[in-house]
Order: structure tokens, then sequence, then C-alpha cells
């Protein structure tokens, strides 16, 4: 028997939740999974690397390979195809419905197609790749100083890191510049980035499991790492990199949310009506960084 | 004696493809152990930046820190952008440890936390290894 997971119409962020409910209640069952998007006809760089996460999970363990229906509007599959992610997404389901082939990339919006991430060198291409575009982008369309970019590839190289240092498997990243009308009113640069690995809850329960004591789970991993800059390394030079990260979005009155396990901490910016802390989240694997950089100054009508 | 190192070209020997960016764990480590190499019993070094894309925090940490912490008692360091400064001033602050900016003019500029920072000054002033101007400006009295 196969069982259904739906991919929310618009799928970010703030869909994903749903998304993930509807993934752990198929999971659970060892059936194998088909991914439904043909109604889609939005997805943000979050929800296309999450949707690669659960297809890595869906396949894990000896299980078949999912499948998944594209969608079915031209333009959505069109820069479904175009932001990388059909790429990945063929080696993780059985893909149904037209593809179009990628073509080389002229969107100036995709300033990182969907990158696997599986190693320190993918890191090295991804920071290579990124800078220059990232360059441009942030300084004369987001007003941020140009002094400043280097701390966006810092900020990227070290999102990407952890996949590498603490997942223990493969993950993925995409970076994109888009408008955010409805939201925001302003342009901005999100990086997504996401894994279906062990978590942070996992990673550091051999070293901070008992100094939690009962309040140990998903939130107080998550609460270690990004507030309290804790590693699952002893060496005291560990944890700089997640801190150094908050330290950059704030700076520029940015997001970063991390979701693992059944909870999603965030660093919540005066522009945005997220919670910090959610905890008692559907379970879905690995973890998932959201890292978000607004347009500087006030917003546009 | 400053033992004279150029961090772009250990970068170039220690890790393969051309990269020009520092960063991640692995390549902190090559790097560090690359300069190791280079130095020798040498216990005050200028580490030249030119050349180095980015640098994120754990490199700094790798590079930086842990010379300071495990090798060396002076570190000079030459050639940074502002951006090099962002990812090593607050690993500098987290283990409470400072270094020299060396700059074109040949003046230093203390890095790393205040204590820290006047108290490298006051050792290498004491040492005879630096000099300050009437100006205030801080000047090394050896090459």
């Amino acid at each position: 028997m196969t069982r259904l997971v739906e991919i929310p119409s618009s799928f970010d962020d703030r869909t994903f939740d749903q998304f993930a409910g509807g993934f752990a209640a198929a999971w659970a069952d060892g059936e194998r999974l088909l991914f439904d998007a043909h109604a889609a006809d939005w997805a943000s760089p979050y929800g296309l690397v999450g949707l690669l996460a659960a297809g890595q999970a869906a396949g894990s363990g000896g299980r078949e390979k999912p499948l998944l229906t594209a969608p079915t509007a031209s333009e959505v599959v069109s820069y479904w195809s175009r932001a990388g992610f059909f790429r990945a997404a063929s080696e993780l389901f059985e893909i149904h419905g037209k593809v179009p082939k990628a073509k080389p990339l002229d969107d100036s919006d995709v300033l990182l197609p969907v990158t696997a991430v599986k190693a320190a060198e993918d890191v090295h291409e991804v920071v290579s790749h990124i800078q220059q575009r990232a360059t441009a982008i942030l300084t004369s369309e987001l007003g941020v100083d140009p002094k400043a970019t280097m701390g966006f590839a810092m900020a990227l190289s070290e999102a990407c890191q952890n996949i590498v240092e603490h997942a223990g498997t493969g993950g993925w990243v995409a970076v994109q510049s888009y408008h955010w009308r409805r939201r925001l009113a302003k342009r901005v640069v999100v990086i997504a980035v996401a894994d279906a690995g062990v978590g942070f809850r996992h990673s550091l329960a051999p070293t901070q499991a008992t100094r939690f004591g009962t309040r140990w789970g998903d939130a107080a991993a998550l609460e270690a790492a990004l507030i309290q800059g804790v590693s699952r390394f002893r060496d005291p030079g560990r944890g700089q990199g997640l801190k150094g990260i908050r330290n950059y979005v704030s700076r520029w009155d940015g997001k970063i949310s991390i979701r693992s396990g059944t909870a999603r901490l965030s660093i919540v910016p005066s522009w945005d009506d997220d919670v910090p802390l959610t905890d008692g989240l559907s379970a879905f694997p690995g973890a998932q960084v959201l890292i978000i950089i607004p347009e500087q100054g006030p917003r546009k009508p | 004696m400053i033992q004279h190192i150029d961090v772009h070209a250990v970068l170039r020997r220690s890790v393969s493809g051309a990269y020009t960016d520092l960063v991640t764990r692995p390549t902190g480590r090559a790097v560090r152990e690359g300069i190791e190499q280079a130095m020798a019993d040498a216990s005050i070094a200028r580490i030249d930046f030119s050349g180095v894309g980015c640098i994120d925090y754990s490199c700094a940490d790798e590079i930086v820190a842990k010379l300071l912490r495990e090798r060396l008692r002076v570190l000079l360091l030459s050639g940074l952008t502002d951006g090099h400064r962002e990812a090593i001033e607050p690993v500098l602050a987290g283990h409470g440890l400072a270094v020299l900016l060396e700059r074109a003019d040949g003046t230093l500029e203390p890095l790393g936390p205040r204590e820290s920072a006047e108290a490298l000054l006051e050792d290498l002033i004491a040492r005879r290894l630096a000099t300050r101007t009437p100006g205030g400006d801080f000047h090394l009295t050896a090459a």
C-alpha cells in the first residue's frame, strides 16, 4: 500500500508543520510514500530542501524509493526545475509528471540552486559560488553595507557545516532572493538548509542531556546550540558557528529559525510575528535551518 | 626573528583545489598544521591573509585561536579585510585572546578583549619587541 503525503499548495516555513504532520503520520506505517505536489503553486527554498529531506528519510532503512508527483502548473514546475530541485530529487524519488530540463542558471533570484552538501569540499563550492552573486544582491538590492557581505558567506558556510559535522548524513542548501510583498513589503535573501540526519537532540545528548535533566528534549537541544553556543565537541572553540550566525542575523534585523525533531526555535525580528519557541510539533527527521536577511531601511508601499 | 607566513600559499598547498576561502574545520586544521610546519621553533609569527577570500568562524578558531592557545606567544596578522575581522574578532573575544593587526603603515592595532589586548602590548614593550611613538602609535622594533 502507498501512503499519500500532500504538499501544501503554498509550501514554505509557515506551512511546513502541516506537511510534517502529514509526513509523520504516513511514515509511521512503514509503507511506501507518495508525495503529492501536483497542486503546488509555490514553494520557498525552505519548502524545497525540506521536501528533499523528507524524501531522503522516506527512502531510508531499506524502504522503497518514495514517489513524487510534480506540480502540474507549467510555471511552477519550471521554477522548481530552475531552482535545481529536480536534479537533487531524481536521486531520492520516483518522479511522475512532466519535468522540464533544467536550463543554465540565468535566474537572478536563484543565488544558489538546491545543492547537495555532504562534505567539507561541498561547503567550499557553495561559498565560492555564492560570493559574487550574493554581494551584488546584498549591496545593490538589500542595502547591506558592502563590508558585511562577507558575513553572509560566513553564515552560509557555518549553516552548511552543521550538516557535515553533526547530521551524520548529507543535506541540501538553497539561496534565493525575492520580493516578500505580503509578508514584509521588502526584498529578502533567504538561506534554507535541511537534512534528515540525527537532529540536534541526538547530536548533543551525550554532553548535554544530564545538564538539562528532565527538561532535555528537542527544544532544550536547540536552546543549547543556538542560544548557549554549545557543541557536542568538548573543544572550547566549538559552537561559535551558530552563535556567529545569530549575531550576523541580529545585526541586519534578520531571522534565523531552526526546526529539529518536534521543536522550532527562532530569533524573531520585530517585522515577523513568529513565536520564539514552538514545542510539541509533529516529529520530522534531522534539522531544517532558515535564515532571512531583509532589505535595509523602511518598508516600501 | 619573526616568521612570515603567507596563508594563501599555505591554503593552496594544504587543500586540494584552487580555493581562496578559509572555510570549514578540516580546511582550518590543514592550514594550521601547514603554518606550524613552516614556523619551526618561532614563538612570534606574522600571518599574512592577503589573497584570502572569506574566513568563517570555524577556520578563525582552528587557525588563530589554536595557534595562540597551543603554539605561539605573539601573533601578528596582516592583510586583513573588514570581512576577515568579522570572523576573527568574535573568536578572540570568545577565548579571551588578543592578537596584533599590523597595518600597511606598520602601526599595530590590538584585536581582542581590551584587557588581553593591553596585556599583550605591555608584554611586547617590556620585551622591547614594540615601542610606542610620541603620537601614541605602536610599532614593532624587530622586522
